[in-house]
């Protein structure tokens, strides 16, 4: 085995492979409550067959109609009897579970706890979580049926639980998820519009198309434009009982088969307040350079399509490379020999590259791409060096710790674009071997606060926890092209519920069902 | 019966499990659910091989990586780890392994490399052979006596303690007819019974 190794079939899936990367255009996320252990254990046990896992899928023949995986709270842990010692041992943000740490994330007025859907209002109810993805709504729903099956058996002792916030009432019994479907179309976008999910880390062992360390990996000091620019992650950044960034093992809750092969998720439903921001962006909009639509891209760092500001500062070059990106990405599709389909496929990694093959040393000024923006603050992409060569060892020494794998998919319909209301949103998970290190850290320094970018308590324009007083400033470039305050931000995204989630292997579930787990 | 300075023998295993999987269950995952599956102590098929005085099952998945500045380094297999203390000389004791447990070895060991290969005591005491680890330093806790005579020993040593419990403050001669009687209750010359069971790890 080279070293870059990872078990594979023991892993579960949607970490090391996005399901969304493979066409899962659909989704049902449900929690359950165990009432009595031994049924827990044998609930779990009988979900075993269906758990899929992170073993590549070469051809498109591989691909379950339906993907199902599973997760756990710290409170689910204890109603399966994990052994106390164990339990100890895993981390404090993951006992105390995301309610407890809401001054940490933000989750203050509209995004408190009260306010999210009745499934999260009671304490320590949510247990389990388990997400289906379907390549259709059929398929989803075929499985869906199969767990219900499952669940029969155990009649008032494993509750599935109520209490999703849906268009038809708040008493949904699921979570569902769906991409946005534009003219018939399956699309990227989140209902602001924008295309989402265009980085995500890269890390050893993922065997991951090696086109996605451009942009994906941790920054050297080369060219961002090449594979030269950039190194494959540590694996154990994203899975536990591997070698992480400090090049040593992370820490684990024991015994290490319990912890081994798997990590820890965050799961929050955001809802996006389109209203409100359709209405800022046009009455701020028509006041900044450029217009609505630039301003939607400096908020972001990207414009609506996915091209970022730092390659192309304008809309029209924006739009040209989307364009030529599309027409290549077609021809991929077309070709019709061999030779023709390898070529296509070349021109397209190519021009792929330009989404993610860049930082923000071409802007240290921020005059493309603005220091406060959202990609710029989620992912600084090394250059919290702010241009000082050398100044650590490695330019990613302050964000190669905070990278998050982000899975997901938005929910619900904007039926209405200038109102908020409604059930529109997306499902937001993180996966990390450590919460607080990576997402809490992400949430509480980045994007609530400004310190690290040298903009004091400025707040990430789209999703930080705005009270209608943050501004969000725009670099200028020239004298001629001053900065540009947008003031008096309102909050675009609020918090609807949430967990943090231990994501155990194949092995760690098997285990935990046969009450195998013994830390002495 | 032996001098009581005998020494177990010992014996450990390193089997190369194969790099596959059935369906999406690894080899080495497999065998890990068989060995959890197995009861222990006197219900484990370890029981029923002769003169086992202890033995562990286990997977090892890769070598430790320590940290910084060591060297990572993997593994090419997973392995099948057996390691084990005996009465007698191995060969022996292997294939008493084989009679007595044969089920349990072709579970076990099914997704090990050459595996295949096996199909009688012959070829499972060639197959053990190429796997074993010369082992020189190991977990010591009895001594090298024939199982029967340890675990009659063990069960006279439990007897006797009782024995000593009850009686106290009898008279000597209530004393000689309990010890007459409590002789001819434990039988303390025959090692087939009254004794304890191979893997009993609590009284009757």
């Amino acid at each position: 085995m080279n070293s870059h190794y990872i078990d594979l079939d023991d892993i579960q899936g949607n970490i090391v492979k996005a399901y969304g990367r493979f066409g899962y255009p659909v989704a049902r996320y449900i929690f359950f409550q165990f009432h009595d252990m031994d049924a827990g254990r044998a609930f779990i046990r009988s979900l075993l067959p269906l758990i899929t896992t992170s073993r590549p899928w070469f051809a498109t023949t591989q691909l379950p109609p339906a993907t199902t995986n599973i997760a756990f709270t710290y409170q689910g842990l204890k109603q399966l009897g994990l052994p106390t010692k164990s339990l100890h041992s895993f981390p404090e943000e993951f006992s105390m579970g995301m309610k407890a740490r809401g001054e940490i994330l933000g989750d203050d007025n509209e995004s408190s706890p009260e306010h999210w859907d009745p499934v999260w209002r009671n304490d320590k109810r949510v247990n389990m979580f388990m997400s289906i993805n379907g390549q259709n709504p059929a398929a989803l729903e075929a499985r869906y049926q199969e767990i219900q099956d499952l669940l029969k058996v155990h009649t008032g002792k494993v509750e599935q639980l109520r209490g999703h916030r849906g268009e038809q009432g708040d008493e949904m019994e699921y979570q569902d998820a769906a991409a946005v479907c534009i003219d018939g179309q399956i699309t990227a976008k989140e209902h602001f519009g924008y295309t989402d999910a265009i980085s995500d880390p890269y890390f050893k062992g993922s065997g991951s198309n090696p086109a996605n360390l451009i942009g994906g990996g941790k920054p050297t000091r080369q060219d961002p434009a090449t594979e030269e620019g950039w190194e494959p992650l540590e694996t154990g950044e994203f899975i536990l009982g591997y070698r992480d960034e400090t090049q040593e093992l992370p820490i684990a809750p024991v015994p290490r088969l319990l912890s081994y092969n798997g990590t820890f998720m965050v799961y929050r439903k955001l809802h996006e307040n389109v209203g409100s921001f359709n209405r800022y962006i046009e009455q701020v909009g028509k006041d900044f350079p450029g217009g609505p639509e630039a301003l939607v891209a400096k908020m972001s760092g990207r414009w609506r399509n996915g091209a970022p500001t730092v390659l192309f500062p304008t809309q029209a070059e924006a739009d040209a490379f989307i364009a030529e990106l599309e027409k290549a990405r077609e021809a991929t599709k077309t070709a019709t020999t061999a030779v023709a389909k390898a070529n296509a496929l070349a021109h397209f990694n190519t021009l792929r590259k330009r989404l993610t093959g860049f930082n923000f040393n071409q802007d240290i000024g921020g005059t493309r791409c603005p220091m406060g923006s959202h990609i710029r603050r989620t992912n600084p992409r090394g250059c919290l060096e702010y241009g000082v060569t050398n100044a650590y060892s490695t330019p990613g020494a302050l964000d190669n710790r905070r990278r998050l794998l982000r899975r997901g998919l938005p929910y619900g319909k904007v039926v209405d674009r200038m109102l908020d209301d409604g059930e529109h949103g997306i499902i937001f998970m993180a996966i990390g071997t450590s919460i607080e290190r990576q997402f809490e850290f992400v949430q509480q320094q980045w994007i609530n606060y400004g310190n690290d970018f040298k903009l004091a308590n400025q707040k990430d324009p789209l999703l930080g926890n705005h009270d209608g007083h943050g501004d969000f400033m725009i670099e200028g470039s020239s004298p001629e092209n001053p900065p540009f305050f947008c003031a008096r931000l309102p909050r675009f995204v609020t918090t609807r519920g949430g967990e943090y989630f231990f994501i155990p292997s194949l092995t760690a579930i098997r285990m935990i069902a046969d009450n195998l787990i013994d830390p002495t | 019966m032996m001098g009581n300075t005998v020494e177990p023998t010992p014996l450990t295993l390193l089997c190369p499990i194969k790099n596959g999987a059935v369906d999406e269950q690894s080899y080495a995952s497999l065998t890990r659910e068989y060995l959890q599956s197995l009861e222990n102590h006197d219900r484990s098929p370890m029981a029923a091989v002769p003169n086992t005085f202890l033995c562990r099952f286990f997977i090892l998945n890769d070598v430790f990586y320590e940290g910084s500045p060591a060297k990572e380094d993997h593994l090419q297999s997973k392995y099948l780890v057996f390691c084990c203390n005996f009465h007698g000389d191995t060969e022996t004791y292997l294939r008493g392994f084989w009679q007595h447990a044969e089920n349990a070895i072709r579970k076990i060991w099914r997704y090990c490399v050459a595996f295949e290969e096996v199909n009688d005591a012959d070829s499972f005491v060639a197959y053990i052979n190429k796997c074993t680890l010369k082992t020189t330093y190991y977990f010591n806790g009895s001594t090298g006596l024939p199982l029967a005579e340890q675990l009659k020993a063990l069960y006279l040593k439990q007897e006797f303690s009782q024995f000593a419990s009850d009686t106290q403050g009898h008279t000597p001669e209530q004393l000689r007819a309990a010890f007459r009687h409590f002789v001819a209750r434990t039988q303390p010359d025959n090692l087939a019974e009254p004794t304890w069971r191979p893997g009993q790890n609590f009284l009757n």
